[in-house]
């Protein structure tokens, strides 16, 4: 702080708002105005300090729908547990090996191919809910509405069912 | 009945308090578990649930209702479910209007997240402590609001019933002070939240030092120091606004601002650093600081990461536990970023947070269910709103346009909206009933999981009988009694740890280590008595003075939660602590086998011996060689198994639970 307020006293209209002139009350400042610059010429720069703008909230709600992405795949669980991106069998009767998606027998487990597949339909599903919104927002035109629209339904509606099948080929007991 | 492990513990020291009174149960030590330590209950545990509980049992035999007090444990935890959905409707009130309460309320009735652990007979902390939550989150947005100093004491002792109820309170107090900073960065700034935060956080710590389990901790842990600086940052803010309301000058004032900011800190972060270094603010405990650091557990603190329920969560257990709700979540976020409010930011950051900490430990869906329902609600709530509107607007337009008739310029253009009108509004009932589809397949949904996954007490178990008929195994409660008919009172019962709240409250014997995980080493000393060979096991449990060992055992039934697959975090505990247990040495080629080809230290350890005596001339399925594991779909290695320093007392009759007598040292010659 104090070498750039010395750079407003020596040059001439910089034009920066919070110039403290001669008679400031920051002991330091005068401090450092005798002891290194008296005899050091600051050279001249034309810094600004960074302003800090919040960013709008739809910029951090793109962000948080990222972080709800990688969270619902089971993310933290890929870190920790490392399974393989997808499992496989053996076929005991050609001997070939097959890929599996969907690790079965325990609703705690993951492969990390299937975790981030479901966690894509339902972020899609929440999308198509924000696009039903949109839809119904007055400000644009008919035909751009009626897309949001039916963008909208389909996304829940796909985000839905693919979700359903996924757990019923988790869970082969499901809903019985 | 009364489920599960913990709540046997909580059980008995209800029927303590209502037994011997508050001041008894205040200075209670217990000498029948930890043997030889002893437990000082009275001031390691939170009394929240058993005084709750033994205030319902007064009030009943008040009103001459002799009830016995486990019905009032058993029926605890869905009374309080019930009084979290009345706290979710006027949360949801209180966010953004009515009509998300009532969704809110009818959500949280029913998402599988919550019922988890409010079945009838869950009497454990959780039951009352989301309760206390709820109401402690509801209290203080309330006091956001409103900036009334009684809804802000009223947030305080929220706050200290929660303190009492669960060692959770520690997310309240961080997640409190993240919302006033997030508050202070976006400008929010107003006296309302000054009175509401301080009132909260210096009432809310006084009361929250009576319980005896969290002492200083307010003021001496590195967990609730964020909470001390956020209200050292908020006199910060309030003694600049007055400097400003002051001062007249804005030059003058910017620079007394950037002194008076950078010195705080300053002097802040010094304290800190003072402060933690000199060892008087402890760092964080583990079980904390693992869900900021998920794989700090794993490499350090085998106990921690051996629970079941610590394991980070795959997406299924997300769908299982929550269904539509998690499409409706996002789409309830982006509504309350359309109408940002302090209220909205509140629940948002507690949504965002707790699905994260939900993300680390499967257990912490729990405390993100209330979030996940409110903001779900939201979307719902915002969702039906729009679309009845839709529906509404057009009987009003289409009976202007009817009323207005023809003859002017405007009749064209409303016959062309008269004309896509009824289109939106098929489009608009369509849409309509497909959302209650979705919440009607949202119940369905939580019923099944209900009935399936989460009704079973855990202590009696049930399989599918060859015909489809259910079969019951009551092995636990009859090995259990026997030992309470059939062992002298004095014995002492050594078991894994898993076991010992239910010996203790059922068996009514003393056990040497129990559920509640205290003593690290003392376990590990169990652990290594379990994987060392009869020989040196039997030293160990000479110098624990044991009588008893007990074992759960499941291959003649299959069951797949018994000791045997527990054993290798037997060996990671012991050898965490004593390096002479090595985990590759019970492993064949990093596997863990129990056939032939196991390892020959897991062919001589005690627990391979305690679980397979007998075993092995026992045919257990249908066309498969005698000593067939059906647990561990193998035949045994070892069948013939001679035991030297202990004898068979008793084996259930489905051979699930195993005790066995130590043998006294024979006379020396």
């Amino acid at each position: 702080m104090a070498p750039k307020s010395d750079l407003q006293t020596l040059a001439t209209g910089s034009g920066v708002s919070d110039g403290s002139d001669q008679s400031s009350i920051d002991p330091i400042f005068h401090l450092l105005r005798i002891l290194p610059f008296s005899f050091l010429r600051p050279p001249r720069l034309r810094l600004r300090i960074p302003s800090f703008t919040l960013p709008s909230p739809m910029t951090v709600y793109a962000l948080i729908l990222l972080t709800y992405f990688l969270v619902v795949s089971g993310f933290v669980y890929d870190v920790i547990v490392e399974p393989p991106g997808i499992g496989s069998t053996q076929d005991p009767i050609t001997g070939t090996i097959r890929p599996v998606v969907f690790m079965s027998g325990r609703v705690n487990g993951q492969y990390i191919i299937e975790g981030l597949s479901s966690g894509f339909m339902f972020v899609l599903g929440g999308i198509g809910i924000v696009m039903l919104d949109l839809a119904l927002d007055k400000n644009k035109a008919k035909s751009v509405k009626a897309s949001y629209a039916v963008a909208g339904v389909s996304s829940i509606v796909i985000g839905y069912v693919m979700s359903m099948l996924f757990i019923r080929i988790k869970i082969p007991g499901y809903l019985h | 009945m009364i489920h599960e492990f913990d709540p046997y513990f909580n059980y008995r020291t209800t029927l303590f308090l209502t037994e011997k009174g508050f001041y008894e149960f205040w200075n209670w030590f217990d000498s029948e578990s930890w043997y030889p330590l002893g437990r000082i209950i009275g001031g390691t545990l939170y009394p929240g649930l058993m005084v709750t509980a033994a205030l319902i049992y007064w009030a009943l035999r008040f009103l001459r209702f002799f009830v016995h007090i486990r019905e009032v444990c058993v029926l605890t935890a869905p009374f309080f479910a019930s009084n979290t959905t009345l706290v979710a409707y006027f949360f949801g009130k209180e966010i953004w209007d009515t009509g998300a309460g009532l969704v809110a309320a009818v959500l949280i009735a029913i998402c599988p997240g919550y019922i988890s652990r409010s079945v009838a007979g869950s009497y454990d902390n959780e039951a009352v402590a989301i309760f206390a939550l709820l109401l402690t989150f509801y209290l203080f947005v309330k006091a956001v609001n409103t900036g009334s100093l009684a809804w802000a004491l009223g947030s305080a002792f929220g706050y200290f019933y929660m303190v009492s109820a669960w060692g959770g309170y520690v997310f309240i107090i961080n997640l409190v002070p993240l919302y006033v900073l997030v508050l202070l960065i976006t400008g929010r700034y107003s006296m309302r939240l000054y009175i509401a935060y301080n009132c909260m956080y210096i009432l809310g710590m006084l009361l929250a030092m009576q319980i005896r389990f969290v002492g200083f901790q307010h003021v001496q842990s590195g967990e609730h120091m964020g909470a001390m600086g956020v209200f050292l940052l908020m006199q910060v803010f309030y003694f600049l606004d007055w400097v400003k309301y002051q001062l007249n000058d804005t030059k003058l004032f910017q620079t007394f601002l950037r002194i008076t900011v950078t010195s705080a800190i300053l002097v802040g972060g010094i304290a800190l650093g003072v402060g933690t270094a000199s060892g008087y603010i402890s760092p964080w405990t583990g079980r904390f600081y693992s869900l900021l650091d998920p794989t700090y557990a794993k490499d350090h603190i085998p106990i921690i990461a051996s629970v079941s329920e610590h394991q980070p969560t795959a997406w299924s257990s997300f769908m299982f536990d929550y269904h539509i709700l998690l499409f409706l979540f996002p789409a309830g976020l982006y509504f309350c970023f359309k109408r940002l409010s302090d209220a909205t930011i509140f629940i948002v950051m507690y949504g965002l947070t707790s699905l994260y900490f939900a993300g680390v430990m499967v257990r912490l869906i729990l405390v993100a269910t209330p979030a996940v329902c409110l903001i779900s609600a939201i979307a719902v709530s915002a969702t039906v709103k729009n679309l009845t509107s839709l529906l509404r607007t057009k009987q009003k337009v289409s009976q202007t346009g009817s009323t207005k008739g023809a003859g002017s310029s405007k009749a064209s253009s409303k016959v062309t909206l008269d004309q896509s009108q009824p289109f939106q509004k098929n489009g608009a009932s369509a849409l309509l009933v497909g959302v209650f589809y979705l919440l009607s397949r949202y119940a369905i949904h939580c019923t099944w999981v209900t009935s399936e996954a989460y009704s079973s007490p855990s202590i009696v178990l049930a399989a599918r009988g060859a015909h489809g008929n259910r079969i019951l195994f009551d092995d636990y409660r009859e090995a259990y009694y026997w030992l309470r008919q059939n062992t002298p009172t004095d014995a002492k019962i050594m078991s894994w740890w898993d076991y010992g709240y239910q010996i203790t409250a059922m068996g009514n014997r003393t056990v040497i280590v129990d559920n509640n995980t205290w003593n690290n080493t003392h376990i590990a000393t169990v652990g290594r008595a379990m994987s060392s060979n009869e020989d040196e096991a039997y030293e160990i449990m000479r110098s624990l003075d044991v009588n008893y060992v007990l074992v759960v055992f499941g291959g003649v039934t299959g069951y797949s939660s018994d000791d045997i697959n527990k054993f290798l975090w037997m060996v990671r505990i012991g050898g965490g602590v004593f390096p002479v247990i090595k985990e590759p040495d019970y492993l064949v080629n990093g596997e863990f086998r129990v056939d032939k080809g196991a390892s020959p230290k897991m062919l001589n350890c005690l627990m391979y011996k305690l679980c397979y005596y007998r075993f092995g001339e026992l045919t257990t399925e249908y066309g498969k060689p005698p000593g067939y594991d059906r647990a561990r779909g193998g035949e045994i290695g070892n069948k013939d198994i001679k035991l030297e320093h202990l004898e068979e007392a008793y084996t259930t009759s489905n051979w699930i639970v195993r005790i066995y007598r130590v043998k006294p040292p024979t006379n020396r010659l």
